[in-house]
């Protein structure tokens, strides 16, 4: 049963393993619709291997993930990405030798409709012209979209690793250091577009970040693990940024 | 922006192609006759058809040193049947399953097991000869009624008649071409070689179009064994001994990479048909052996160094 209240994401004691390094244990949460939730933690505390066990990235050694209800067992990316979880991964995940377009349909790249599609031959002019129209939305300069995107600067780069997150209309976000090693305007961009996602189609997000100015500024629900364990789970408006942070390193 | 940077990779290339052309059909009276170009071309086609497969691999941050020996058991089993009393149907089928078979037991070792296909093929390239040399008994064998693929020609038009080994390696180059540029498979295999974890986490499915590319190889083998064989009218165990590292060296001459991402059809094919004049000016000028594969080893060399200074010039340009 799907209903409004049925929440979009549910993790139930999710745990992974390395050999005998504990990355993740008995976690358990759920994401309602609308929200943005803040994971935050320590390094090492296992937000990365959190949202790669729900994005299929990873394969967890225990535990539950339910979208909307229905459990789910991705065996690899694309099948989290075809229940519409779409995933901006940390270390961007965009191939530097492909251009901008290249990367928003890796993976995904469109064929044609007609007979040409028959040898699965790629429609590029098509996807050219649709990744442009999606750019040309986004508070943001690029020098040459038709460049490789080895030639752009960081934000550039994690402009576009956002940018295909949105175009893709996926109802889950999971943003993983959307705004590592951003200057101040790149950043503020990218919180725009986080806003802005959660306004018109996403239908929940979860932001890692290590920034508690970012996290506070966009999101409704905040997320602490420590040692890969979610030792708290604190509404933004009944909490403070001082309680917040004692619980990511452990002080009480 | 690109104000620096004159000639593309393959542009430079092709530019290399038209001079030795030039030199040689000044330096010699015999180089540029239709004769003497087709036999140029006649010599390209079985390491051309290899190297076309290989550089798909290589894209694919992968690569196969075991295409001679596996050639050789493909034409061994071919052989065998042929002249067994098999009809030549049966012969071809036989090496198409030898040559495929390898090209398992790599994806099986390489794919699934995930060791180094520089290992697993190391074994390949050692042990398929003795594999050779068992079906063979050792011996060479002759056989009868297999000339077309190797020697027939095809008449295009009323001047020209196009050795069939030829025709084999336009329509293999064609194919190639076609698949590593303009489809889905081909951009994969770029993104492949280019970042195999971006790629994971795109949802590309890595191994099964590595393993693909494997297969694809595979069939290009027992094309190059029928040729080969079909050529000489007769296999041996040494057929295609160090036919791999040719190939090999066509495909990094034509801007493959080790690193993976990087190589074209067209860059592979000019770089062979450069190797097969090179070797055949050489030797009409009357030049020893021995200096054709000093001058290869000289252009390969020479090739690299010229793309890497291109890269890392064109990184430092911000391109």
């Amino acid at each position: 049963m799907t209903t409004d209240t049925t929440p979009i994401l549910e993790v139930r004691g999710l745990t992974k393993h390395y050999g005998s390094v504990v990355a993740l244990e008995g976690v358990s949460f759920k994401l309602n619709r609308g929200e943005i939730v803040g994971l935050l933690g320590d390094n090492g505390a296992g937000k990365s291997t959190l949202v790669k066990c729900v994005s299929g990235a990873l394969e967890p050694t225990a535990g539950e993930v339910y979208l909307n209800g229905e459990r789910k067992d991705f065996s690899y990316p694309g099948e989290a990405r075809d229940a519409g979880i779409e995933t901006v991964h940390q270390q961007l995940a965009l191939v530097d030798t492909f251009d901008v377009t290249d990367n928003l349909f890796l993976g995904r790249e469109m064929k044609y409709e007609d007979w040409r599609g028959w040898f699965g031959t790629l429609n590029h002019r098509g996807m050219r012209k649709r990744a442009h129209a999606a750019l040309a939305q986004i508070p943001a300069t690029f020098p040459d979209l038709d460049a490789a995107i080895q030639t752009m600067s960081g934000g550039q780069r994690q402009v576009v690793a956002m940018a295909r997150g949105a175009f893709w209309e996926g109802r889950l976000l999971l943003l993983d250091e959307p705004t590592a090693a951003l200057g101040i305007r790149e950043s503020e961009s990218v919180l725009d577009m986080i806003r802005a996602l959660i306004a018109e189609r996403a239908e929940a997000m979860i932001v890692i970040s290590h920034n508690m100015e970012h996290v506070w500024s966009v999101c409704d629900r905040l997320l602490i693990l420590r040692r890969g364990q979610l030792v708290a789970d604190f509404v933004k408006d009944e909490t403070s940024k001082a309680e917040v942070v004692s619980s990511i390193v452990g002080a009480h | 922006m690109l104000t620096n940077i004159r000639f593309t990779a393959t542009q430079a290339r092709v530019g290399v192609l038209a001079a030795m052309v030039i030199f040689f059909s000044i330096r010699s009276p015999v180089f540029f006759t239709s004769r003497n170009l087709t036999n140029v071309l006649i010599n390209a086609s079985v390491v051309g058809i290899l190297a076309i497969g290989l550089t798909l691999l290589l894209v694919a941050q992968q690569v196969d040193v075991s295409v001679g020996s596996a050639l050789a058991f493909s034409g061994a089993v071919f052989a065998v049947i042929a002249t067994d009393g098999g009809s030549l149907f049966l012969a071809v089928l036989g090496a198409l399953a030898a040559a495929l078979a390898v090209s398992a037991l790599n994806v099986v070792a390489i794919v699934r097991l995930r060791v180094n296909s520089v290992i697993v093929t190391l074994a390949g390239f050692v042990g398929l000869r003795g594999v050779a040399k068992l079906v063979l008994n050792g011996r060479s064998v002759q056989f009868e009624g297999f000339e077309w693929l190797g020697r027939g020609r095809v008449p295009i038009g009323s001047f020209i008649d196009v050795p069939v080994p030829v025709i084999a390696l336009f329509i293999v180059f064609a194919f190639y071409f076609f698949l590593m540029k303009y489809t889905r498979f081909g951009k994969h295999i770029y993104a492949i070689g280019a970042n195999p974890e971006a790629s994971r986490l795109a949802g590309i499915r890595l191994e099964r179009e590595v393993s693909i590319a494997f297969f694809l190889l595979g069939l290009l083998v027992a094309l190059a064994a029928l040729i080969s064989v079909s050529q000489i009218g007769a296999t041996s165990p040494t057929t295609g001994m160090g036919i791999e590292f040719l190939a090999l060296t066509g495909v990094v001459l034509g801007g493959g990479s080790l690193r993976g991402g990087s190589g074209t059809a067209v860059g592979t094919v000019v770089a062979v048909v450069i190797l097969a004049v090179l070797d055949n000016g050489l030797v009409l000028l009357g030049v020893s052996s021995f200096w054709v594969e000093v001058a290869r080893g000289a252009l390969l060399l020479g090739a690299v160094i010229f793309d890497e200074l291109g890269r890392e010039r064109g990184i430092r340009m911000g391109l």
